[in-house]
């Protein structure tokens, strides 16, 4: 299990970056290399991320799914459970986000398998930590 | 003088890896498909096409490197890295000595000329040299993905292996 934090800017209202979240349909892109397949409902949406490693690539298919929100705390967990297409792994987290005028927090918990994890936890959490921080940036023009 | 090229030698790039995802990474051995070098007892020449790299094999890494990804890192070199740039070495000064010869001279890769010394060793008719080239000097950015965390190693080695004319 990889345990990270970060936080974002996006010089908007709490409400507005709550409801940001909420929207897969806007959210998972901002994950380089994130994209929606499928949307099932409106808290659920089948998705997939290619993490190019060079020429290399892993892709994950699954879902995200909102697992829980307050509209009220404005706080929300987002669930991803995916499979590495190309072998046995998979890689799933919850992002538990806070959000406040302005911005928010994000709390992420993963648990990766297969060939990535090969690479040793602390590989996986350095990466992950630059995904993330990556993702932060995008979060910004929301 | 002797004339050398893909007819009578191989001319080999190796790249090492580096970031903290290092280990996601191949260590690279690329041939230069198409490049031609002349060789006197006092000058030393080479011109390769940036355009000719083929990737022969790769080690490491967390899974193996097949054709394609193979394919997909000539590509990524010609289109992300060198483009198509100049590449010309032209030597300064060629010393003799036991088995070979230490070479000095100026490399041209992508319009950037900088010094580069090398030594050549000669066994009978077998020509062997490596040159260490660091990317930074030449204005290259490393190659990078991963967001940053997995790397091409700046220093870069560029080896020649040429079997020489018996009228050398």
């Amino acid at each position: 299990m990889v345990a990270l934090d970060h936080s974002f800017s996006t010089g908007k209202p709490a409400d507005y970056n709550l409801e940001a979240i909420l929207d897969l349909d806007r959210i998972i892109p901002c994950v380089e290399g994130g994209k929606v397949l499928e949307r099932e409902s409106p808290d659920v949406a089948k998705a997939e991320i290619k993490v190019k490693m060079g020429a290399m690539s892993m892709t994950f298919k699954g879902t995200v799914e909102v697992a829980s929100k307050d509209e009220a705390e404005r706080t929300a967990v987002l669930r991803v459970k995916s499979k590495d297409t190309g072998g046995s792994g998979y890689a799933n987290a919850d992002v538990a986000f806070a959000l406040d005028d302005g911005g928010g927090t994000i709390h992420t918990e993963a648990k990766i398998t297969g060939k990535a994890a090969s690479m040793g936890e602390g590989v996986v959490a350095t990466v992950l930590d630059a995904l993330i921080k990556d993702f932060t940036t995008k979060l910004a023009a929301i | 003088m002797t004339t050398l090229g893909p007819q009578n030698g191989t001319l080999t790039v190796r790249t090492g890896k580096g970031g903290a995802a290092a280990k996601a990474g191949h260590n690279l051995v690329i041939e230069v498909q198409r490049w031609q070098g002349s060789l006197t007892a006092d000058a030393v020449e080479l011109t390769a096409d940036a355009r000719s790299l083929r990737v022969v094999s790769g080690s490491g890494g967390i899974s193996p490197l097949g054709e394609e990804e193979r394919n997909g890192i000539a590509q990524t070199i010609d289109e992300e890295v060198l483009r198509g740039g100049s590449i010309a070495y032209r030597s300064s000064r060629v010393s003799a000595r036991e088995g070979g010869y230490d070479v000095e001279g100026e490399l041209d890769l992508l319009g950037v000329t900088r010094p580069l010394s090398f030594a050549l060793s000669v066994d009978g008719d077998h020509l062997t040299g490596t040159a260490a080239v660091k990317q930074t000097d030449w204005r290259i950015k490393p190659y990078s993905a991963l967001f940053g965390t997995l790397k091409v190693a700046d220093v870069v080695e560029v080896s020649i292996d040429a079997t020489l004319p018996r009228s050398a």
